[in-house]
């Protein structure tokens, strides 16, 4: 599904992806972990080209990301993202921010679009709230909507940049659930999380970042339990 | 001191006159510049510099020197040789729109800056073009936030177009030193004048704080 190979990104001088290889196969669920500035929203940014890559290529679907050829708006519908800070579109209401993008991007007519929506709101357990406004929600339930609006394009992959670090204690369980029942429905997920629970729970594999370079990567169990870099035992030490 | 109201009472037709072009000049010059201001701000804004900087300068000249001189150079040397002749009204009408066009632009330039990247981030990665990411998530959010400063430009230009009587556009100003010439009395018709300004004002404030709160309820 995706694959990765030799993939840099530098910010001007500093190199923050230094040789990324990574095969992600469909239906997979892949936890990315690592200490803080060692690359991963960059890593998960460069799948979805918010952030052009450096060098090396990134094939989602067949595709080549860097081809100059590729229409990128295509391409970017095709895979979600869900941010830390949520980014809900705050002067559209609920039921709009998931709209805007099916209607501008997938031109589909606003009956259909807000049936799609409603669907989505209901998966979701926000359909109640498809008119508010997102400053009336809590931070769970921004989440829940951002997850609701990219799922509107219907992705092949959903990447997820630390989905619950911006939530409450409380709320992050809400949130688990829905990317819980998204996995195994089959969606093809790529999340950074500090959550070791759902790693372990509903990753199909975790890979441990560190400065710019994958050190580990393992089944959840055996990368928690049994960690063969230094590095990776010593970061497991810290948030276990 | 004696105050003679009569001088008020004869002129208030001028200056009820004075006051309907003062707010004809103001209106045209606020929706011009608004007009061209979003422009400018999109062209300073441009990613390639040889694009950027003919609007820097458009701005740097005309925040840079003085409305006045502005005017004057509108009315007797630019207008006149392009379009042959001009009118004081006209002339006005030009410069306040040139001018506010600079100071709008600024504004709505540092509203779309004043939006959180990771607005414009989520709509790219819904596979929204530059064009829809403009149209349907930062303008109008940029725009809401304009609201307030482009309340103050519109009061600062209503103020401004006083500066109309110096090339004799009959503005209320203009009315002002007409009648302070025939009578030889300057309290009268300049506390008039001041009056009729601050009529204009404190109503156009409070025109604008009901719309502020108009438009914060969504
Ligand atoms: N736009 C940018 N310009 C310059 N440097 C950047 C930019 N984005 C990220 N960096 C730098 O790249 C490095 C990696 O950042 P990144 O956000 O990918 O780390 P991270 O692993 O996601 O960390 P965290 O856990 O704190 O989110 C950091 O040193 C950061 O300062
Ligand atoms: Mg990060």
């Amino acid at each position: 599904m995706i694959s990765v190979k030799h993939l840099k990104k530098s910010f001007g001088d500093l190199e923050v992806l230094k040789d990324i290889n990574a095969d992600i196969n469909q239906k997979e669920v892949v936890v990315v972990i690592g200490p803080s500035g060692s690359g991963k929203s960059t890593f998960l940014r460069c799948l979805n080209l918010i952030e052009p890559v450096t060098d090396g290529t990134v094939m989602i679907d067949g595709v080549e990301l860097t081809d100059k050829k590729v229409d990128i708006n295509k391409l970017r519908a095709e895979v979600g993202m869900v941010f830390q800070q949520f980014n809900l579109f705050p002067h559209k209401t609920v039921i709009e921010n998931i709209t805007l993008p099916i209607i501008t991007v997938k031109k589909w007519n606003k009956t259909d679009a807000e049936q799609k929506a409603k669907d989505l709101l209901k998966k979701v357990g926000l359909l109640e709230k498809a008119n508010a406004y997102p400053e009336s929600l809590s931070g769970g339930q921004k989440q829940r909507v951002a997850i609701a609006r990219a799922l509107g394009m219907e992705p092949k992959v959903m990447l997820f940049d630390e989905p619950t670090s911006a939530l409450d204690p409380e709320m992050v369980g809400e949130v688990l659930e829905v990317m819980k029942q998204l996995a195994e429905e089959g969606m093809t997920m790529v999340v950074v999380t500090h959550e070791m629970g759902f790693a372990k729970e509903v990753g199909d594999r975790v890979i441990f970042m560190d400065e710019g370079y994958i050190v580990e990567e393992n089944e959840p169990n055996q990368l928690f339990d049994d960690p063969q870099h230094q590095r990776t035992k010593a970061f497991l030490s810290k948030v276990l | 001191m004696d105050f003679r109201f009569d001088i008020i009472v004869e002129y208030f037709p001028f200056f009820m006159e004075g006051m309907g072009l003062t707010i004809l000049m103001s209106v045209v010059g606020v929706i011009m510049g608004c007009i061209l201001g979003f422009f400018i701000a999109l062209g300073k804004m441009s990613p390639f510099v040889f694009v950027r900087l003919p609007f820097v300068w458009y701005i740097n000249f005309l925040r840079g020197t003085p409305l006045l001189v502005q005017l004057f150079l509108f009315h007797y040397a630019v207008l006149p040789s392009i379009l042959g002749s001009t009118t004081p009204v006209l002339s006005v009408m030009v410069t306040l729109s040139l001018n506010s066009s600079a100071y709008v632009a600024e504004i709505f330039r540092a509203g779309l800056q004043s939006i959180d990247k990771g607005q414009a981030e989520a709509a790219h990665s819904l596979g929204m073009n530059k064009i829809q990411v403009m149209r349907h998530v930062l303008l109008p959010q940029a725009f809401k936030r304009s609201i307030p400063p482009l309340g103050n430009e519109f009061i600062v230009l209503l103020k401004d177009s006083s500066l109309g009587a110096m090339i004799a556009a009959q503005e209320l100003l203009y009315w002002g030193r007409a009648a302070s010439g025939q009578y030889l009395r300057v309290w009268e018709p300049y506390l008039m004048v001041a009056l009729v300004y601050l009529v204009l004002t404190l109503s156009l404030t409070y025109l604008l704080n009901y719309m502020e709160r108009r438009f914060d309820v969504k």
